[in-house]
């Protein structure tokens, strides 16, 4: 390793002063504490979740914050919402601020431009307070089935400004000294294609939050209320002290990546670029996005909460596993989201579809770091999800909307082939299994399974994409596709190669064939099939030096194919 | 000899280092020994555990009405990869369901950029897993017809592979289980040799991965479990047990030997079972009927619960981090045990786990090499265990070498003493260990500070106090014999008996036509595994189940079923949203569905005399030593007591320790021990004492 730098030597001893000033046994025992908190809330809003993105998926996040809007304890959900709800509960705070929050109080937003990251993710905050004082507040983020707009779903793939996405509410009280804000609800309820739905969900939400509420209390009971805050305000600076203590492991310079996303759904011969310069120094990140693309038409614009939230996932990966997940982490973090930029656009952008954008923003981050940390990262994922919508009215005349997400391969290691068909990045959600979408929507699946010869080839090869193939039953159906990496592939490091591309095909029943160029709704008929093939992961290093072992288990598993193993690797791993 | 000899019952615990016999006769008398296991061929402990009854004991295995077995061998298979070799048939175009499984990647790799795999592959590998053409519609009508010469030309090259077991998994089966059964079929008249494990038998339930990984769980196993169970009862016939032999699956029920080798999936919690049916019956000696279970094993701690009298049962659960969906007793593992190694983090932060030192080397103070300290060996320096008296005296602790691995680990590094190291070190393990008893509790919508702790096992009995303690729990009620409680749970486990059906419809118009024909066949099914059983004249508990959940909603609650009732839907739905209310704290009134229906007979099966333990050496005399607990800075004086001294009615207050040969107690100070009039052992925060 390097010889200590002065970061981390600065670092080294904030960390020698903390384990004097707290007893480092008892901020252990409070972290436990404080993390099952979270994990509590989190099991309690999904399992009572009426949200198939919930209920099948677990899109949802829980988290406790101090009064002062920093994060305290994390449940283990997906990355993407747990960073989204730093800034939500900035911005109720902002609006709302703690002197003016009362008990019983319940607040709500969904606006992207007030906090919130798309339309149907809904943020609930409940100020927590203890013998009259106020010690923290406990949050949740769902996503919700529907949040009106001009698509069911609220994703609208076309849509062109925010207006088309739904219901946008700021910052706002749902609840008053324990009162329902009954014109709230009424106007959501009356601007959602679903709302009794929505009802239960948001009470999925409410009562995560009582949950952390009541169990902080206890800890405050436990340990006094000026205990919890020296406490708590112990961890943030042990995440912090550590987190910068890491950070001055990897080598101080800037490191640059770029990617390219396909296009925005409306400009479809654009593509849109992601730069970023990753600068370590003095035991700090900072990312800059500057020159990135300005930004788009349509709706694959990341407010700035969902930039900063793969910026706050990048530093989790390079960090080590035993820090506390808390702001402390994420202070050493400076970020530069250019305005008008595809990282921080002007109202009224439209911005639905940010996942794809959020997911390579930060697998180029991590991308920009490699060649710092080669024996922790890895050659570029996929790093996708293909979110789909079946959509239409079944022969016996019901109304039907199913959403449906697939994703595809991980990259190459150093020391290891990238995993086949998996969640990468900051989502970590389920896929729905093929017998839920038939019996919700009319059509059958014909193939599900692992796509050959995808994974970009290398000494280690990439993880393979995904193939999937479904045949329309119903007279005619809209079937939105909101894909990515059909035009640019995860690009191979070290010699190794490109994964392949994203693929697809719709067959129609006179046996013609049309690609799908990305993103598009679809207008499809009886008999029609479509046939998806997910972007596999990179290779990492010359496939030439690829163990024969390895190509002649690849061939036997079908994941690589004879033909491409010849042309890939030669003829060793056949024989 | 025989008189008595004929109304004895004996219940075996295969462990991972010892397997514990509990013999119980007709006035319930409990005798009780460990033989060390045999880990290459379990069965031989077993006969050696017959020929210990008959030696040491002198019952003769012809005169054993009973014979009750918890094995491990279902999980090892899976745990040390070595089931059968297996094939995997699937729809046309589905033969990667298995590897691809539901995409997520595991929970701990969240924030890791380099992935491992998050299926369980090794059932099948892509080579053995095939597709057949076939294809039964989401309304359960045939699409495509099954294509019989495909399937056979398929099986016949499996065959000759070598293949021993194949699961069958094809879409839809839940609702038309025509083509498995006709696959089925012809692969049993062709190759008899295989065995065959069909998904709408084994887990007939939507969600296609789910049902065919636990479809392919079933095949790897069943022809291990097969000769497992056929062999030993072979020996054990051949030793002279005359009454066969049973063991209990995972719901916590008793099956024959045959019943068992057909549904071997149901076996992965055997071991585990058998403790939580202890704890219910210590549970309900004490009067209580809810409680919570703690097994504190090397490398991790069983939590269950028993809530209303009765074990919960979750409707999946895990097997080397793979869910396997068929019920269980809802035990949940956390990654800390007697064997935990502490450890510090780059930045001095106190850890404890999820690595062990696990039995080989063990903890620093066993002195067989391990130098990293463990949960153990801070309970030694704190002066919880005595060094001679360990684990009945069989394992003699070295308290120097305890103390140097804390000191130069854990002490020196973090500027403590190694007092203070030692109680760090339990602090956070009771921590990690309350947090995992909060949320199995939670889970399941039970506030733990209703229930008391029940330690089984023996590392339970030194965190019992402070768990209590954090957890704000009722009291803590030690058994008798908690080393072999495992084994007496065997003999009070009932012979059980579940059977379900996907049944999808509305509730408030389900047809209570096709609602009572469908629980008839269920009924007449577990009638019949039931009889298989033996337990024909014997009194018969019937439950009728129905996983309910909201339209729209996919996560289902189980709830009982009154067939009898005047308007058994309504019944039903009201008793559906008490449920709702309690799990998950808010319920509406939104129409409902039915998921599945289940089934479970249940019968009687031991006696029901109430256990007595007698003593087989005398009681040692009480001492004293320093001991050093949680807020207290000084050690404190803590008597040690025998608790072979302590007769009904004995009440001490803590600082004590109670030891017994299979187990140590900490009683901490502001806490009681007192003994109750079966013998159990009550520690209840002392309300005289001052604080």
């Amino acid at each position: 390793m390097n010889a200590p730098t002065s970061a981390a030597r600065t670092a080294e001893e904030r960390l020698a002063a903390l384990r004097r000033e707290i007893d480092p046994v008892t901020l252990e025992v409070v972290r436990h504490r404080l993390q099952g908190i979270a994990d509590e809330m989190q099991l309690t809003q999904v399992n009572a979740s009426f949200s198939s993105a919930v209920k099948e998926a677990a899109d949802a996040a829980a988290s406790l914050f101090l009064p002062d809007g920093t994060v305290l304890a994390q449940s283990a959900s997906i990355p993407f919402h747990l960073g989204t709800l730093i800034p939500a509960v900035g911005h109720v705070l902002r609006r709302f601020p703690r002197e003016t929050m009362r008990e019983g109080d319940i607040y709500f937003l969904n606006d992207p431009y007030h906090g919130g990251s798309h339309t149907p993710d809904i943020v609930i905050a409940m100020p927590i307070f203890h013998r009259g004082g106020m010690i923290g507040i406990s949050a949740s983020v769902s996503h919700h089935n529907d949040l009106g707009g001009m698509v069911p779903g609220s994703l609208p793939p076309n849509a062109t400004e925010i207006f088309q996405e739904g219901l946008r509410v700021p910052p706002q009280l749902y609840q008053r000294d324990g009162a329902l804000n009954e014109t709230l609800r009424d106007i959501l309820m009356l601007n959602v294609r679903t709302p009794e739905t929505l009802e239960g969900d948001i009470n999925g939400q409410i009562g995560a939050c009582h949950i952390g509420a009541r169990r902080l209390r206890e800890l405050a009971e436990e340990h006094g209320t000026e205990g919890l805050v020296r406490l708590s305000a112990g961890l943030i600076a042990y995440a912090e002290a550590r987190t910068r203590a890491e950070l001055a492991r990897i080598p101080e310079g800037t490191w640059r990546a770029e990617d390219f996303l396909d296009n925005d759904g409306v400009e479809l011969d654009k593509r849109v670029r992601i730069a970023v310069a990753v600068t370590i120094k003095d035991g700090t990140m900072h990312v800059d996005y500057t020159g990135t693309s300005p930004q788009t038409k349509g709706p694959i614009n990341a407010v700035p909460s969902a930039a900063q939230a793969a910026a706050y996932f990048a530093v989790r990966c390079i960090g080590d596993p035993t820090i506390p997940s808390n702001g402390g982490c994420f202070r050493p973090v400076r970020l530069t989201l250019p305005e008008g930029s595809l990282v921080n656009p002007r109202p009224p952008a439209p911005v639905n579809a940010r996942t794809g954008t959020v997911k390579r923003l930060s697998t180029t981050i991590l991308s920009a770091l490699r060649p710092a940390l080669p024996d922790r990262l890895t050659a570029p994922w996929a790093a996708l999800t293909l979110v789909c919508r079946y959509i239409g009215t079944t022969d016996a005349g019901e109304r039907f909307v199913v959403g449906d997400h697939f994703v595809g391969g991980a990259g190459a290691g150093l020391d290891r082939d990238g995993v086949d068909v998996i969640a990468t990045d900051m989502g970590n959600t389920w896929s729905l299994p093929v017998e839920t979408i038939e019996l919700e929507a009319p059509v059958r699946v014909r193939e599900n399974a692992i796509r050959p010869d995808s994974g970009g080839a290398g000494r280690h090869r990439g993880g393979n994409g995904l193939v999937r193939e479904f045949e329309v039953l119903s007279a005619e159906m809209q079937f939105v596709h909101r894909g990515e990496r059909h035009f640019e592939p995860a690009r191979g490091v070290e010699g190794g190669q490109d994964g392949a591309r994203s693929r697809t095909t719709i067959i129609r029943t006179d046996g013609s064939t049309e690609d799908v160029p990305s993103k598009a709704m679809l207008r499809l008929k009886r008999g029609d099939r479509v046939r998806i093939e997910t972007a596999a992961g990179a290779g990492w290093g010359d496939p030439a030096l690829r163990d024969p072992a390895a190509i002649a288990a690849d061939i036997e598993a079908g994941k690589v194919s004879a033909e491409a193993a010849a042309r890939l690797y030669g003829q060793r791993g056949s024989g | 000899m025989t008189k008595q000899g004929s109304q004895v019952e004996i219940g075996i615990d295969t462990g991972g280092t010892f397997t514990d016999v509990a013999c119980r006769d007709a006035g319930g008398a409990v005798r009780r020994t460990k033989i060390p296991s045999t880990p290459k061929d379990p069965a031989e402990a077993i006969l050696a555990a017959l020929a210990h009854a008959r030696d040491a004991w002198g019952i003769a295995p012809g005169a054993i009405r009973r014979f009750v077995h918890g094995t491990t061998v279902a999980t090892n298979a899976v745990l040390e990869r070595k089931g059968a070799r297996t094939a995997l048939l699937t729809t046309e175009g589905f033969r990667d369901v298995l590897e691809i499984g539901r995409h997520n990647r595991k929970d701990e790799e969240l924030y890791q950029v380099k992935l491992s795999p998050n299926t369980p592959v090794f059932l099948a590998p892509a080579r053995r897993r095939i597709g057949i053409r076939e294809r039964i519609g989401a309304d359960g009508s045939v699409v495509t017809p099954l294509d019989e010469a495909g399937l056979l030309r398929a099986v016949d090259a499996l065959a000759a592979e070598g293949v021993e077991a194949i699961a069958i998994a094809f879409l839809f089966s839940f609702l038309n289980p025509v083509h498995e059964e006709r696959a089925a079929a012809l692969i049993a008249a062709r190759h008899p040799g295989i065995a065959l494990s069909l998904s709408s038998v084994v887990d007939p339930q939507f969600r296609e991965y789910e049902r065919t990984a636990v479809t392919a769980f079933d095949g790897y196993v069943k022809p291990v479990l097969a000769r497992y169970l056929a062999r030993t009862d072979a020996r054990l016939r051949a030793a002279g047990l005359g009454c066969g032999f049973s063991v209990i699956h995972s719901r916590g029920g008793v099956t024959g030997t045959e019943t068992a080798a057909l549904r071997p999936v149901r076996l992965f919690l055997s071991g585990p079972a058998g403790g939580v049916i202890g704890g219910q019956s210590v549970a309900a000696a004490a009067g209580l009927d809810a409680a919570i279970t703690l097994d504190i094993g090397g490398t991790s701690s069983d939590i269950a619960l028993i809530a209303r009298g009765k074990p919960l049962i979750a409707s999946h659960g895990w097997i080397d981090g793979f869910a396997v969906r068929v019920p269980m007793v809802d035990v949940n593992s956390i990654g800390a045990g007697g064997g935990s190694i502490a450890w510090l983090d780059r930045a001095g932060g106190l850890h404890v786990g999820p690595r062990s030192a696990g039995a080989d080397p063990g903890p620093a103070c066993y002195g067989k090499g391990g130098e990293e300290p463990t949960v153990t060996d801070a309970s030694l320096v704190l002066g919880y265990l005595d060094p001679d008296g360990f684990a009945g005296g069989r394992i003699r602790l070295d308290a120097g070498r305890a103390h140097r691995a804390i000191e130069t680990r854990i002490a020196r590094p973090m500027g403590l003493s190694v007092a203070e190291a030692a109680l760090g070190i339990h602090r956070v393990v009771n921590a990690q260990m309350a947090e995992g008893i909060r949320f199995v509790s939670i889970k399941r919508g039970h506030d733990p500070r209703r229930f008391a702790l029940v330690p089984l096992g023996g590392g339970g009995g030194l965190h019992a106090t402070p768990l209590a303690r954090a957890l704000g729990l009722a009291r803590v009620v030690v058994p008798q014999a908690p080393g072999v409680l495992s084994a007496l749970g065997l003999l009070a486990a009932p012979i059980e008996h579940e059977r379900a059906t996907g049944f999808p419809a509305r509730l408030a118009d389900a047809p209570l036509d096709a609602l009572r024909a469908a629980f008839a066949r269920l009924d007449a099914e577990c009638a019949r595994l039931m009889a298989a059983d033996g337990a024909e004249g014997l009194q018969r508990t019937v439950t009728h189940l129905a996983d309910i959940c909201y339209v729209g909603q996919s996560h289902h609650l189980e709830v009982a079923v009154d067939l009898a009732a005047a308007d058994p839907r309504a019944a039903l739905y009201a008793a559906f949203l008490d449920a709702h209310r309690q799990v998950y704290g808010h319920a509406v009134e939104r129409p409902a569905r039915i998921v599945n229906l289940r089934c479970v007979h249940q019968a009687r099966a031991g006696g029901d005399a109430a256990l007595s333990f007698p003593n087989d050496a005398p009681p040692r005399p009480s001492a004293s030593r320093p001991i050093i607990v949680e807020g207290r800075t000084a050690p404190l004086p803590a008597v040690i007591i025998d608790r072979a001294s302590l007769g009904p009615g004995t009440s001490i207050a803590g600082p004590a320790i109670i030891e017994q040969s299979d187990t140590t107690t900490l009683v901490e100070p502001g806490w009681r021990a007192s003994v109750g009039e079966g013998g159990l052992l009550f520690l209840d925060r002392d309300t005289e004492a001052r604080p």
